[in-house]
């Protein structure tokens, strides 16, 4: 149930067609697991918790670095130093107290995704290397949850929506792994993805609009170009190709 | 015959800054030779050896065609006029 400061807190998105009292209910009780607190966790955390989405739970375990305060706009100069999921906890709590937070400071390894990630309602994917994100694509086709994807380069984005057994998932668009790199990056291009990012979750929670779902979105920052690529579930997928196929795929 | 090859941004320092080049060729394959041949340094990045995409014991390199991902047998799928070929390479910053 709604109270009546978040009645008025919403009241904007509330009003919008389709979305309703109903629809801020289903943000309020859903828990969302966002990978990471770093460029595009920013974002992600950030329009979440603007949203309403009842439970964020934050894993990071990096400290803020000066180096990373051009684009991960939740860590500011005081907060060199300091875990980064203690600084996203300060920032969230403070932006909106109808929220829970979860800030943890671990890694995220094969010993504890799916631990991690028990009882979310979605994956939001903040991370910086192919190799976690592959472990959260098995942790959400192990919970049947959703799995939001993206990731950035430079002035470049990728953002995918993942419905397992529905839809391709990330292991059947890239094919294997890359090694972790010190990858360049302006700060507007994770703001960019994670805004789109958090868009798919809030349109999933609410069931609003059309997903993202078998299309890779390809976001070209330099020419200022979108792009649609269409992607498929591929059989011999090793993470989701077990489960079954609809007659039509 | 003329194929239309979008080449991602992080590529362009090897094709000029050009974001799209047009070659001929009756493959996806026959036109990233072509393309390689245009662009050397392209075909380093694209081509593990000939006739195979890079591999480093990954799968680097996606090929789209007509925004439709030409997995697998990429590099035998037949073209025709005024295809479009995208070519993806990973990407993993967050």
């Amino acid at each position: 149930m709604l109270n009546s400061n978040e009645l008025e807190r919403y009241d904007r998105q509330i009003i919008m067609r389709g979305f309703g009292e109903e629809g801020q209910e289903k943000l309020k009780q859903a828990k969302a697991f966002i990978a990471g607190c770093g460029g595009l966790g920013s974002p992600i955390s950030i329009y979440l918790a603007e949203a309403g989405i009842g439970t964020l739970r934050i894993v990071d375990l990096d400290t803020v670095d000066t180096s990373n305060l051009n684009r991960q706009i939740l860590h500011w100069d005081t907060d060199v130093g300091v875990p980064k999921a203690e600084s996203a906890n300060a920032k969230l709590c403070n932006m909106n107290s109808n929220i829970k937070i979860e800030a943890l400071r671990e890694t995220i390894d094969e010993s504890n995704v799916y631990e991690l990630t028990e009882g979310c309602d979605l994956i939001m994917d903040a991370m910086d290397n192919l190799g976690t994100r592959f472990l959260l694509n098995q942790a959400a086709i192990k919970h049947n949850i959703p799995y939001f994807h993206g990731a950035v380069h430079g002035l470049e984005g990728r953002i995918t929506t993942i419905i397992p057994g529905e839809t391709a998932c990330i292991r059947c668009i890239y094919r294997g792994d890359i090694p972790k790199e010190k990858f360049p990056v302006l700060g507007v291009t994770p703001g960019v993805v994670g805004c789109i990012q958090a868009t798919e979750a809030i349109k999933y929670l609410t069931g609003i609009g059309k997903l993202l779902t078998n299309r890779l979105l390809v976001y070209d920052g330099l020419g200022m170009k979108f792009m649609e690529l269409s992607v498929k579930r591929d059989p011999e997928c090793p993470h989701c190709g077990h489960l079954p196929f609809k007659k039509e795929e | 015959m003329s194929i239309k090859i979008v080449i991602p941004p992080g590529l362009r320092v090897f094709t000029d800054d050009k974001g799209e080049i047009e070659v001929g060729g009756d493959t996806v394959g026959e036109c990233l030779e072509n393309l390689a041949a245009l662009f050397p340094m392209i075909g380093k990045t694209i081509f593990f050896q000939k006739g195979e995409l890079f591999n480093f014991g990954h799968n680097k390199v996606s090929i789209y065609l007509n925004g439709e991902d030409a997995y697998p047998d990429e590099l035998g799928r037949p073209v025709k006029d005024g295809d479009t070929i995208h070519i993806l390479y990973s990407i993993s910053g967050g």
